[in-house]
């Protein structure tokens, strides 16, 4: 995702206040697919929907997770903007009965506008009483328009000097960096879920181990390839056959030729002392060990298989049941011994 | 019950499977429940949200029951949140429910109960999906959808699982649950954000200084990690999940084990109380033929039924339900040493031998 570049410049505290230095925000990927999910379900004539964050905050507050969010009702005209205060607490004694340690931390909308009335919710979120006050607020914005970039931006709001009356519905929108994550089940799912990014029907269907394998190993011959092409690229250059390393570089640069690495070097050496020196019998032993474990594991799985089907096929026709596969239970132990 | 064979597949939106994952990723290895919500169109089930139930219900502390869907505070919390996630245009039916479990040890007598309130209570069209997370973290994503197939359904309805009447409804325990198939599905912003979300990061334009800054990406500036594939599927180490397995299946079968032992035990008492039913018939037979003889009006012959009691037979439910497991865990073994065996050979090919 592209990202504005922006620089922070850390003021004086000053006395009193209270919105800290910028802080870290983290965006868990189920939220995100949360907001776009509600960008799809708001009414036609909607511009934008807008809902709470719900994550959690690091114990200095400087850094800020984004783990849930729950939609809001809210009405926008030119003149007004009604937002369901009380759907919004209701909501949120909701989730806080399932997740006690998802606390408020901000609200989302899904344009990247803001304007006066981004202002006056931001000011409501960062309230006193229901808000996050003493922490700041987050405000993200997920643009969702059809044919562009889903982008992010994540703000924090400080105030602004002006007349008592203004004061409720401005405020500065200061950008802070944030950063998408995934737990790694989380990730695994994804992975999953992108299978079917790329079919007509956006589906994907069977989803079954032996193709996260054939990923996993197409990636990383893909990997391998490319350090090889590196390799190679480099050993083709002309670096070597200077005798000059320095004039060598700068000569690489300029003829757009890969220019070599000792870093990158080292690095691939490490890599490849890590593969082991077994010599060919030992590793046959090894080998066919393991696989002798793994095949009888699954012979006595299938066994045992037939021997519960057996043993209820036998007390539906007798009344009976047969006797427990004892045998199978003694030699599965032995061989896990 | 007229619209049975309504569901053909499940489909379930990337959202809800996020959802699954991240509630029962939290809380590892607790099992957790939570609702699904959407909708069924033209025999596929569109199950396009859901929640997780409380941790503990309100005003019940009657421990681990507490998190069930057939619990009172949690049934109250569904509705609850139903109807507020209905004011925000969300398909606010519900479907069914979703549960985790460790290398698929769920068949209980919990599951089925739960997925028989809400087969028997809501509607008909309702499924239960169950996250395994221990099988996820091995790399994919292991949801499955599962209902209570009829002819369960009206035997549970009867409550009475003797031996008579699995043989009436030809109920044995491989038709208790039935799995339905089930398809991921990408909404368009979806499918959007995943393409970016795999977008690689650029590479560096200066290279690297040391082998640290190599080991260390963090020292680069790498903004969003991509969703690419990761290597856990490339993971040899099987074998803590195949001796987790083996445990599972040792006390299943532990179990099967008390299970016969009981309905033998029931099988001699029956057959010691008609051994003395046909000895006292007997008797009274005799008694009767000297009666005859004697010209006196016969005893009556079915005093036996208020003097021997036959004893209970006790309920095959649990034994079909132990099967069942020990059937599920037997093929998820299959599965594994399938993959895991085709890793080995793959291995004994490729490395090198000096």
């Amino acid at each position: 995702m592209d990202r504005e570049s922006f620089i922070h410049l850390t003021k004086p505290a000053a006395a009193g206040s209270t919105t800290a230095s910028p802080l870290q925000v983290v965006i868990c990927a189920q939220a995100l697919f949360a907001i776009l999910d509600h960008s799809l379900r708001r009414s036609p004539d909607q511009e934008r929907v807008i809902g709470t964050l719900l994550g959690v905050r690091s114990e200095d507050g400087s850094e800020i997770e984004i783990r849930n969010c729950f939609a809001v009702g809210h009405n926008e005209s030119q003149e007004q903007v009604e937002v369901d205060m009380d759907y919004h607490k209701q909501m949120y004694n909701l989730h806080l009965k399932a997740n006690p340690k998802e606390v408020l931390v901000g609200w989302y909308a899904t344009s990247p506008e803001l304007n006066t009335f981004s202002a006056l919710i931001q000011n409501f979120y960062a309230s006193n009483g229901d808000g996050t006050h003493p922490h700041p607020a987050v405000h993200l914005t997920v643009s969702s328009n059809p044919g562009k970039d889903i982008t992010c931006r994540t703000y924090i709001s400080s105030s602004v000097g002006t007349t008592a009356d203004r004061a409720a519905d401005s405020c500065l929108f200061v950008p802070v960096p944030y950063e998408i994550k995934y737990a790694d089940t989380e990730r695994n799912a994804l992975e999953s879920l992108s299978l079917g990014k790329a079919a007509p029907d956006r589906q994907v269907s069977n989803i079954v181990d032996i193709h996260s394998l054939e990923a996993g190993i197409i990636e990383l011959l893909e990997m391998v390839n490319r350090v090889s092409n590196y390799v190679s690229q480099v050993l083709v250059g002309d670096y070597f056959a200077t005798p000059c390393r320095k004039r060598a570089l700068t000569y690489c640069l300029q003829a757009g030729e890969t220019p070599p690495s000792v870093a990158i070097g080292q690095a691939l050496l490490n890599t490849l002392n890590l593969a082991p020196k077994v010599d060919a019998p030992e590793l046959e032993k090894l080998f066919n060990t393991h696989l002798q474990d793994v095949l009888l594991v699954s012979y006595l799985a299938n066994t045992i298989r037939t021997q519960i089907d057996l043993s209820n096929k036998l007390a539906s026709a007798v009344g009976t049941i047969a006797a427990p596969p004892k045998t199978d239970h003694k030699r599965q132990q032995r061989e896990r011994d | 019950m007229a619209d049975i064979s309504t569901i053909k597949s499940v489909r379930v939106d990337a959202l809800v499977a996020l959802r699954i994952v991240k509630h029962a990723t939290g809380v590892y290895p607790t099992t957790v429940y939570g609702s699904l919500l959407g909708m069924e169109v033209d025999g596929v089930l569109q199950i396009t949200n859901a929640f997780p139930f409380p941790t503990s219900a309100e005003g019940d502390d009657s421990g681990s029951s507490a998190l069930t869907p057939k619990n009172k505070g949690v049934m109250w919390y569904q509705n609850e949140m139903i109807k507020c996630l209905r004011e925000v245009n969300v398909d606010a039916n519900n479907v069914g429910w979703y549960q985790s479990s460790t290398l698929g040890n769920f068949i209980n007598s919990n599951f089925i109960e739960n997925q028989a309130h809400y087969q028997s209570q809501m509607n008909e069209r309702t499924v239960a999906l169950v996250y395994d997370s221990t099988r996820s973290a091995q790399g994919g994503l292991a949801i499955k959808a599962y209902r209570l197939t009829p002819q369960f359904m009206v035997a549970y309805k009867e409550n009475k699982f003797s031996s008579e009447n699995l043989i009436k409804h030809n109920l044995t325990y491989k038709d208790i649950l039935q799995e339905v198939p089930l398809t991921l599905y990408n909404s368009h912003l979806a499918v959007s954000l995943l393409h970016q979300l795999s977008i690689p990061p650029q590479a560096p334009s200066n290279l690297p200084v040391s082998v640290s800054s190599l080991t260390n990406p963090p020292t680069y500036p790498q903004p969003n990690f991509p969703v690419s594939t990761n290597f856990n599927a490339l993971d040899l180490t099987i074998d803590p999940v195949l001796e987790k397995s083996c445990d599972l299946i040792l006390e299943s079968i532990e179990a099967h084990n008390t299970e016969a032992n009981n309905a033998a035990y029931y099988q001699r008492s029956l057959a010691r109380e008609q051994a003395k039913i046909t000895a006292w018939q007997q008797k009274r037979k005799t008694e009767n033929s000297v009666r005859a003889a004697q010209k006196l009006p016969p005893l009556p012959e079915d005093e036996w039924q208020k003097l021997f009691k036959l004893p209970q037979e006790p309920s095959r439910l649990d034994s079909l339900l132990i099967s069942r497991q020990v059937e599920q865990y037997a093929r998820q073994v299959d599965g594994i040493t399938a993959t895991s065996s085709a890793k080995l050979f793959a291995l004994n090919g490729g490395i090198p031998r000096f």
